[in-house]
């Protein structure tokens, strides 16, 4: 085999400014992007190389506060972002898991925190009302990571919730528990007692409704993102603000009570 | 010969001839081979000294027979390297196996080193033949030439080759300390005319946050 010194033909492929693609994925695990004069919002730490000369800023620093103010509505997490701007490309990347982009055109899309990789400012950032969760809103590109390449449903549809990434278009996310198994005899007794282990399965993600859901093949979630506190205020989920009658909130951790669980006779006797 | 044989297992067919290997990364053989630990990195009492003098450690096994040997290390993804007489620097804990021919060494890295969390020195080889260096993920191969000098991020660099300047780059500003940083505190800048080897995820480095 006839090798020049810096990479070869036949070799492996050597990667400059003139072959790495614009916007587009260098491999499954290796997304660029490509600047010129333009912004990026990206996550911190997720920059793996660049060529050319482009800036990292903190969001929330002075000239950039009017991004924040257009595209960035949740300045509650403003300080996990960095602006990248200049011209050139850049390479992203997250701990060797599969990254795509995702075109929205005057979408949304609510993607799990920790999933969401870099946007462009003509999109704007929201916070999801699911904690944990946030939204992405209007028009432009965005690169997310998942553990697995991403499969697209279509709703009705019921997940488990460790594979699920996000969802598109609003079909309407709702917790789903297998009742008819946990009540019955077999699944009653095994609930009751903790004997015989549970199948995992009996807690579902559940969407109905117009829309796109996107899972991972695989359910090994990726680290979580905080995705900053939300106002303590009642009614809104996942702050932990005192709903108006305080008896009821202190059930809501755990699993889900069912009727008739042993439970419950403790909270029936105010125990 | 080195191949690959998927992107996470090399096998070596040998002919009488010897590569140096990572300790333990054997997987399989076929045919008659010898296994034997070369204290030192297989560079004698110099590189014994050196080696722990400098923290790059690094437990080599020389194998020598004739057959194929198939190594991998969990489950990395490997990528071979030609050398044409050129230097390869890279980290002691990415290196797979090297021709026997090659030579290895230590070499002192400064800053950046300090700022990948990987000591302040590398591992070199040097002279004609293949290596296999291990990345979390596929590595992409990126070029440095002098209208193109690169940056990289001090937690997915694994290897560069070549005839290449090395600057470290800080963007540590007062906003740093505010927790308002942009996110890429330390850079390595490559100048020059050679190859770098970037992994798609990063090391947890002391600036990781910053």
């Amino acid at each position: 085999m006839t090798v020049s010194a810096y990479g070869s033909p036949g070799g492996p492929v050597v990667h400059d400014p003139m072959t790495l693609p614009a916007d587009d994925n260098v491999n499954s695990y290796t997304f660029c992007v490509e600047l010129k004069g333009s912004q990026w919002f990206l996550q911190k730490g997720k920059m793996i190389a660049y060529y050319g000369s482009i800036d990292f800023n903190g969001i929330g620093h002075g000239r950039l506060d009017r991004l924040v103010r257009t595209s960035f509505h949740s300045p509650l997490h403003a300080s996990d972002w960095v602006v990248a701007e200049g011209s050139g490309k850049m390479l992203l990347a997250d701990r060797a898991f599969d990254v795509n982009s995702y075109d929205l055109d005057d979408g949304n899309l609510t993607i799990r925190s920790g999933n969401l990789l870099a946007f462009q400012p003509s999109l704007s950032l929201k916070q999801s009302i699911v904690p944990g969760f946030l939204t992405l809103i209007g028009t432009g590109k965005f690169v997310a990571a998942s553990n697995g390449p991403v499969a697209f449903m279509e709703p009705p549809i019921r997940v488990d919730p460790q594979a699920l990434v996000g969802w598109a278009d609003c079909p309407s996310p709702c917790h789903h528990y297998d009742h008819g198994y946990m009540t019955g005899v077999m699944g009653g007794l095994r609930a009751m007692t903790g004997i015989g282990g549970t199948s995992g399965e009996e807690h579902q993600f559940e969407f109905v409704g117009a829309g796109t859901v996107l899972l991972q093949s695989s359910e090994a979630l990726m680290a979580e993102l905080a995705t900053g506190a939300v106002p303590h205020e009642p009614g809104v989920p996942g702050s932990g603000g005192a709903p108006g009658h305080q008896g009821q909130h202190g059930q809501q951790a755990g699993s889900p009570r069912l009727p008739g669980q042993l439970g419950d006779l403790q909270r029936r006797f105010g125990l | 010969m080195f191949r690959l044989q998927g992107s996470k297992v090399l096998a070596v067919d040998m002919t009488g001839d010897a590569v140096k290997a990572k300790n333990g990364s054997m997987v399989a053989y076929d045919g008659q081979m010898a296994f034997k630990k070369m204290s030192g990195g297989g560079e004698g009492v110099r590189g014994m000294v050196t080696r722990r003098l400098t923290g790059e450690q690094m437990t080599v096994m020389e194998v020598k027979g004739h057959g194929t040997c198939w190594f991998a290390d969990r489950a990395s993804e490997i990528n071979l390297v030609n050398l044409q007489g050129d230097k390869l620097y890279v980290e002691s804990s990415n290196l797979l196996a090297t021709d026997a021919g090659l030579r290895t060494g230590t070499s002192f890295t400064g800053l950046r080193g300090a700022s990948q969390g990987n000591g302040l020195f590398t591992t070199t080889v040097e002279g004609h033949g293949q290596a296999a260096i291990m990345s979390d993920g596929p590595a992409v191969l990126l070029r440095v030439s002098s209208q193109y000098p690169l940056v990289v991020d001090p937690g997915a660099y694994i290897a560069h080759q070549g005839n290449v300047r090395q600057s470290f780059q800080s963007g540590v500003t007062f906003r740093t300390f505010m927790g308002e940083g942009g996110g890429e505190a330390f850079q390595i800048r490559f100048e020059g005319d050679g190859l770098v080897y970037v992994q798609p995820s990063e090391r947890n480095t002391i600036a990781g946050d910053a």
